[in-house]
């Protein structure tokens, strides 16, 4: 039987880390409690988070999850 | 590069210079050449690269992420590794007619199924690390 094609994860990180109060790959990775390289694969879309990541940097630029992150079907 | 990479890097080439120089020893020593693969014995030093630096953090789920993949594709590497390794020592052992497996190969097969699994751990480590690195 075929297998769905897993939806890719898309989000606006980047945009919203150098938006209106900038921070470094850094300063967000030691918010949400992550690596840099994490934040890095993050902002490229190589890697999808878990639902609390995506939780915690949501809540650290003051959106909703569906804000950051939404599904590219 | 964090921690978890260089560690699966030192897993990798260590595996791999164990495994040269037990094969670069064997037409010297003979079976005692698998005292070669006692350069395993280096592998725990890469809990140096997890000494903590300030408030740092060291690794989190995308780590945890890539070791359980690499354990699960080591693993099976090893495992396929003993199979056909038993597949083939019943086949070899029939051909020759003595229907008996030397110690001396099944001391090989332990050491070579050891380097399997820690290099195996460290090429998958290293190869999914370097899948999310053109992002970087």
């Amino acid at each position: 039987m075929p297998r769905k094609k897993e939806p890719t994860l898309s989000n606006s990180i980047r945009e919203l880390r150098t938006g209106k109060v900038p921070m470094t790959q850094q300063e967000l990775a030691d918010r949400v409690g992550v690596t840099r390289q994490t934040i890095i694969a993050l902002e490229g879309g190589a890697y999808t988070p878990s639902l609390a990541l995506a939780l915690r940097i949501a809540k650290v630029f003051g959106k909703k999850t569906d804000d950051v992150f939404r599904l590219d079907e | 590069m964090n921690a978890n990479e260089k560690a699966a890097w030192t897993e990798l080439i260590v595996s791999l210079a164990a495994c040269g120089v037990a094969l670069a020893l064997a037409p010297f020593l003979g079976n005692a050449a698998t005292s070669g693969f006692a350069l395993l014995g280096l592998l725990p030093l890469s809990w140096l690269f997890f000494r903590r630096r300030g408030g740092e953090v060291m690794t989190d789920e995308r780590d945890d992420e890539i070791d359980r993949r690499a354990k699960y594709l080591s693993a099976l590497a090893g495992w396929f590794t003993l199979l056909l390794a038993v597949i083939g020592l019943t086949m070899w052992s029939n051909f020759a007619g003595d229907h008996t497996v030397r110690t001396w190969v099944l001391n090989w097969l332990v050491w070579v199924q050891f380097v399997v699994v820690c290099g195996g751990h460290g090429l998958a480590s290293v190869v999914l690390y370097r899948r999310q690195a053109h992002a970087a």
